[in-house]
């Protein structure tokens, strides 16, 4: 299968993977602005309203954390079970495996794109202007992204081996959601040697961080971590690739058997 | 065009958690495929038909022996059961499994009106496949590998559902392309199927090759003349009239 070929069965299964998403639901494509948007007012409801918090403008904190992190959850989730859920295909064609959790990370980069057109509006609604500061999103975005991609293509792999470890994916999204400074802001801990230490440790943290610098405060983030962080991502991806790519027939083999 | 050399295929099948029994499905099987051949494969359920078929189609790899394929062969299974997602419409899955056998979004796109025509979907074609009943997917299965352009087919049951107007188009349909110079493997039950389209038979039980020749000599060797009916038949005789 030729490179562009790959690209394209990948932007076609996303494209009808959302086509059919849409399909099952009243609203339809209205749930991609939906959807993160109430995850936003539940923590919004609980941290706001009902435990006062004191983080300024903490609804545009909130959303700036939230709703990557959504991209984030929602793509791991959905990629981790994509080979499994797509057993009849798999033993009926060879194809690469990656296709399957390539494919729903397709389908939340294009969901995530009207989700960040939602985010700036709120940003410039309230008062946080667009400056060139904000070209820094591009390289935070890349590096979002190659952090879900390494993610998933690992998840999506070790669900089809064992089926237990998609219990510790849920699991592990839930541990990633309370240590990577979505609903409190790691710059805020008493403790400063803390601060550094969850920024520089928990590379998510440091990406949500990176959003709330670049939009909120108007700063660059450290570029020599981001650019740590997303050459790591890469090479892990790279290989994970190369795994799915050798051990193709086995996992035919294991998800049809399981 | 495709050689399996005494191939062996098992896999670990668990039963209750921390089991790991060994299924044996394939043992020491051997055989040739020739360009332009039509293979019949025949053999009870759970012989190891379709494991076989996913072997020569490079879905699965063989636990010992070599599956060796000429070089640049393509291949499409072709299978009833799971495989359309059932909230895209009828075009959407063949738009997809063309696309998954190879074809690009253009050649793709070309070719379903083709499969809409034959398939006699009509209006069902643009509705989701979760209304369809069995035989529509099926002509639809069938209908979007037919149409498919490879060097192997390989073909598991799906010739023997649908209405009678149909399995005759389809067989005709297949026909056509085995006098095309196609290479075919064809899996069924009905043995008429089976005498119309080999020109080579082989007979699998239990993952062993059994019988492998002529069409004829293989069906006798596999389905024995049946003896005359007694006045109470016993449950084996009922067993074996398939």
């Amino acid at each position: 299968m030729t490179l562009r070929h790959y690209f394209s069965l990948v932007d076609t299964l996303a494209r009808m993977a959302l086509k059919a998403d849409a399909s099952r639901y009243f609203f339809g494509y209205i749930w991609w602005l939906l959807e993160p948007l109430l995850y936003v007012l539940v923590f919004y409801v609980v941290f706001e309203l009902i435990l006062q918090n004191r983080q300024e403008n903490f609804l545009v904190f909130l959303m700036c954390g939230k709703l990557a992190f959504v991209w984030f959850s929602k793509s791991l989730n959905q990629a981790s079970r994509s080979i499994l859920g797509n057993r009849g295909l798999i033993g009926r064609v060879d194809v690469p495996k990656s296709l399957f959790p390539m494919a729903s990370i397709q389908e939340g980069l294009y969901k995530q794109a009207s989700v960040f057109l939602l985010l700036f509006a709120v940003l410039v609604s309230n008062g946080y202007g667009v400056t060139l500061t904000w070209l820094w999103l591009l390289p935070v975005l890349l590096v979002n992204y190659l952090l879900i991609v390494a993610c998933c293509l690992a998840g999506a792999w070790l669900v089809c081996l064992k089926y237990d470890f998609h219990v510790l994916v849920s699991m592990g999204v839930i541990f990633l959601m309370f240590t990577s400074g979505v609903f409190w802001d790691p710059r805020a801990l008493p403790d400063p040697a803390m601060t550094d230490a969850v920024l520089l440790y928990n590379p998510l943290a440091f990406i949500l961080d990176a959003y709330r610098q670049v939009l909120m405060v108007g700063t660059a983030p450290d570029p020599l971590h981001l650019a740590a962080i997303g050459a790591f991502f890469a090479l892990v991806a790279a290989a994970l690739f190369w795994v799915l790519q050798r051990s193709s027939q086995y996992i035919a083999l294991k998800v049809i058997t399981a | 065009m495709l050689e399996l050399v005494d191939v062996s295929h098992s896999y670990v099948a668990r039963r209750q958690s921390f089991d790991h029994g060994v299924h044996r499905v394939l043992d020491g099987v051997s055989l040739q495929l020739r360009q332009g051949e039509t293979l019949g494969i025949v053999g009870r359920n759970g012989a190891g038909k379709t494991t076989m078929l996913r072997l020569m189609a490079g879905i699965f790899s063989p636990s010992s022996g070599s599956v060796i394929r000429r070089p640049g062969a393509t291949c499409a299974l072709l299978s009833l059961g799971l495989g359309f997602q059932d909230g895209l419409s009828g075009r959407d899955n063949a738009l997809l499994a063309a696309m998954l056998q190879g074809s690009s979004r253009r050649q793709a796109s070309a070719r379903l009106e083709e499969i809409r025509e034959f398939s006699e979907l009509g209006e069902s074609f643009d509705e989701p496949v979760k209304t369809y009943s069995s035989g529509m997917r099926a002509r639809l299965g069938f209908t979007a590998a037919l149409l498919t352009q490879v060097d192997i087919l390989l073909i598991d049951e799906v010739l023997s559902v649908g209405d009678a107007a149909f399995r005759d188009k389809a067989q005709a349909a297949m026909k056509s392309r085995i006098t095309s110079n196609q290479t075919v493997v064809f899996v069924s039950h009905a043995e008429g199927q089976v005498r119309s389209l080999c020109s080579r038979a082989v007979w699998i039980e239990e993952g062993r090759l059994l019988a492998q020749g002529g069409v004829d000599e293989v069906l006798a060797a596999y389905r024995p003349p049946q003896p005359r009916p007694q006045q109470a038949p016993g449950p084996l005789a009922g067993e074996r009239s398939r």
